[in-house]
């Protein structure tokens, strides 16, 4: 992350230097503030803007705050990062940001946004919705955007960016189901909270869409529809945890596997590898961004269920700027491609001519409403 | 929960006791194992036996490709439940009648309860979910692998703990290893390079402990706790600038390949646990055995442990109190550092930010309810791990208990052990006090 500008590696100092104060990291503190105040400013006169709000917008300062992930993620912090910088290439605004090492991060990380004068501060991750719900409510001349954020009791100040995932985990389902030669997928979270058991929900509901066409009987490991219980790793750091929950899930029979637990999801990469090592044929999808672009096994990755944050962040920040800041949610669907699956890439031969067909079927199908994903996750829009 | 009666010494046994005034002995009767061992019955016979679902649960335990073909355990849970649930009740009672006549169970009492106990568990809780059949080897090996970390790290906990230094740290030994470890093996391409470096950086982490809590004196627990949370700062810095700019050059380390012994790797569900291992595999029960062996049985160990209860009496007899602390506290952070390079170089394909995920606090608990002996440490961690792969099979095969609650499991095991089966655990006297040569 060469961009990264100060602030975000003044976020993560403090945790280390608090005892040893500047003993060991002053050194590396300093040096990267050279390169802060935005190259984007000046190459974003060159991108050939067509939006009415123009490129030079220096006195809008857009705030971004993440939550544990850190924006090199892979995943969702990282995808809003870059909107937010692709808007401020687009529209020369002021960008600044403060990674989250740890929930006791958040609340001083979205205060310290609020008295650097942000226009906007955007909190990324479901976790950050119960932060910035008192904050937004006490400054209500601050705009704020909640990704990720499905608790729909919000001040008129926060526009709230989500994502009715159920809709491409569906699609995902189908498709294991009808790839998987054991009869039987799985997928695990994190942690249990609604952005993660959404995955998880339409990930079973295609798979039991699947069974109800073909007449078939593949089983789903680790989510239980009616029950709404699952499989679940406990955090999203332990990738050893994740690595062994998927050879349980191996073990099981299962041979397609979906982990919604960001970084934990790399062990299951690492089990599957280790797996098909052995003479397994097993397969990943991965969930947020495309694996197969944004992890080193891509090889094992059959596809992916995409949440486009980046656009949609953009385009937040655009509105706002042309003063048409909404409290109405932005709801990522396949129809607005929100949401989408990724290619197959490395593993497309393994998808058959059919399957790709009535895949096309099913999303069309979704978008026009003759078949309804029934989540109890979907957000209500 | 003890009672103290005094008897007459060799009452009984001794009629040689002479006319001399007696000696009086005292007997401390512990009755919280016999109480623990009554509560668990009857939950045994509630539960396991009365409340067995009637199904049969099956225990897979070879697959196609091994050499050895064990036929599946299949196990009907109605049977099963009532046989332990008897066998509970009389190892309750034997329990109670050690306890009035000696005062304690002995350690193995207690430990063939824990397994019948769990054996039970198992049969009733596969028997009760969506899918009646587990694989057993899967479920061992994997409790294996989560518990290597926990291992290497109470080991630390142990040596370090036992000269007196508290060692909080560990977390960050953990993480500086597999930091350092990841960086330097994918570097250098070699990961004798990558191990080394772990141990060093590990040893580093408690250079700063050691040199902090020794030489100035700062509260131990705080010196732990800071350096925990500078590994943590300082590694996730690196992570963002260096390790995620270019990954291929600095987060792709190589792997240990593991060392099949032959014909004894083939021994069911035991056999890849202990000769199917890499190298950091067989160093841990090395490492394992060697500080039992050295703790308990060599001058170096008695001087030790000296150290740790009583040091002016070890510095009256001339040893060097100071000395012997730095060398425990940095052996420990190198044997964490170890435990570290586990996580890139053999478990992770690479190095994540916090990537420990809070086991060295785990390890630490394992150091106290291992009672501070490193065999004790080893199991107290292999618990842990089992605790926490069941959690994660059961929940493959659909419990219908929450995910929340399932997630409490490993931590409810570990507290019913330590209150009701391990008894009290003192740990050494002088530890996280510093010395100070009058």
């Amino acid at each position: 992350m060469g961009t990264a500008s100060d602030l975000s590696r003044k976020a993560l100092l403090p945790a280390a230097v608090l005892g040893i104060s500047g003993l060991l990291l002053a050194g590396c503190g300093a040096a990267p503030e050279e390169e802060a105040p935005g190259a984007g400013s000046e190459t974003g006169t060159e991108s050939a803007s067509t939006s009415a709000v123009g490129t030079e917008n220096s006195d809008y300062t857009g705030c971004i705050v993440s939550d544990q992930g850190g924006f090199d993620d892979r995943s969702f912090n990282q995808s809003s990062y870059e909107g937010l910088k692709s808007a401020e290439e687009d529209f020369g605004i002021k960008v600044r940001e403060a990674e989250s090492t740890s929930p006791t991060d958040f609340t001083p990380n979205v205060n310290s946004m609020l008295q650097a004068g942000c226009d906007t501060i955007i909190g990324v991750g479901f976790l950050l919705g119960d932060t910035i719900k008192p904050i937004a409510a006490a400054n209500e001349d601050t705009h704020f955007v909640g990704v990720d954020v499905t608790d729909p009791e919000f001040p008129d100040n926060v526009q709230r960016i989500i994502y009715d995932t159920a809709q491409g985990a569906f699609l995902a389902g189908y498709l294991s189901a009808g790839v998987s030669e054991t009869g039987k997928v799985a997928t695990y979270g994190g942690a249990e909270i609604p952005t993660v058991t959404i995955f998880m929900d339409g990930f079973a509901a295609g798979v039991e869409y699947y069974n109800e066409q073909k007449d078939a009987d593949v089983q789903v490991l680790g989510w239980n529809r009616e029950a709404k219980t699952g499989s679940f790793t406990g955090d999203f750091e332990n990738q050893a945890a994740g690595k062994t929950n998927t050879t349980n899930f191996i073990n099981e029979g299962a041979d397609i596997i979906m982990p919604v637990a960001g970084p934990v999801g790399l062990g299951t990469l690492d089990a599957v590898t280790e797996a098909n090592a052995a003479g397994k044929d097993a397969k990943v999808v991965w969930v947020d961004s495309d694996g197969y672009l944004t992890t080193e096994q891509g090889e094992v990755i059959l596809t992916s269920v995409m949440k486009l944050m980046g656009e949609a962040v953009h385009d937040v920040i655009e509105a706002d700027l042309a003063g048409e800041f909404s409290s109405e949610p932005y709801v990522g669907t396949l129809e607005n491609g929100g949401v989408a699956l990724a290619p197959f890439h490395d593993l497309d031969a393994a998808v058959s001519d059919e399957l790709k067909t009535e895949l096309e079927e099913i999303k069309a199908g979704i978008i026009d409403g003759s078949i309804t994903v029934d989540s109890d996750y979907s957000p209500e829009s | 929960m003890s009672t103290t009666v005094t008897v007459p010494s060799g009452s009984g046994a001794s009629p040689a006791a002479g006319p001399a005034p007696q000696p009086q002995r005292e007997i401390v009767r512990h009755w919280a194992t016999p109480i623990t061992f009554a509560v668990l019955t009857v939950i045994s016979l509630l539960v396991f036996a009365l409340g067995a679902s009637g199904e049969s649960a099956t225990f897979r335990i070879s697959t196609e490709a091994d050499a050895v073909q064990i036929p599946d355990i299949v196990a009907p849970t109605v049977p099963v439940g009532w046989i332990i649930t008897l066998l509970l009740a009389a190892l309750t009672v034997w329990g109670l009648l050690s306890v009035r006549r000696r005062g304690t169970v002995p350690g193995w009492g207690s430990a063939a309860f824990a397994v019948l106990f769990v054996a039970g568990f198992l049969v009733w809780v596969v028997g009760a979910a969506d899918t009646t059949t587990v694989f057993l080897t899967g479920l061992i090996a994997g409790a294996f692998v989560l518990a290597v970390p926990l291992i290497f790290g109470s080991m630390a906990g142990v040596l370090s703990e036992r000269a007196g230094v508290v060692n909080i740290a560990i977390e960050g030994q953990l993480l500086a290893g597999a930091f350092t470890a990841a960086v330097t093996g994918s570097v250098t391409g070699s990961v004798w390079a990558g191990l080394l470096a772990a141990v060093v950086a590990g040893a580093l982490v408690s250079a700063l402990l050691a040199v902090f809590s020794i030489r100035y004196l700062v509260n131990q627990v705080i010196v732990g706790v800071v350096l925990n949370v500078l590994v943590a700062g300082l590694t996730s810095f690196l992570f963002s600038t260096l390790l995620s700019s270019d990954s291929a050059r600095f987060n792709s380390p190589p792997h240990f390949e593991s060392i099949r012994i032959p014909v004894l790797a083939d021994i069911p569900v035991i056999g890849p646990i202990l000769f199917d291992q890499t190298v950091l595999g067989y160093g841990m029960y090395l490492i394992v055995a060697a500080l039992y062996v050295g703790l308990f049985r060599t001058r170096w160990g008695l001087r030790v442990r000296a150290v740790g209860e009583h040091p002016k009496a070890a510095d009256t007899v001339g040893i060097n109190v100071l000395r012997t602390r730095y060398v425990n506290v940095l052996l420990a952070g190198a044997i964490a550092g170890m435990g570290g390079a586990f996580f890139t170089l053999v478990n992770s394909s690479s190095f994540s930010k916090e990537m420990t995920a809070g086991q060295g606090f785990i390890a630490l608990a394992a150091v106290i309810f291992g009672r501070w002996n490193p065999i004790g440490a080893f199991f107290a961690a292999l618990l842990f791990g089992f605790a926490t792969n069941m959690q994660y099979v059961l929940a493959i095969l659909g419990t219908p208990v929450p995910s929340q609650f399932m997630a409490m499991l490993p931590y409810l095991v570990t507290i019913l052990v330590v209150a009701g089966l391990v008894g009290r655990s003192r740990g050494p006297a002088a530890a996280g006090t510093p010395y100070v040569k009058e």
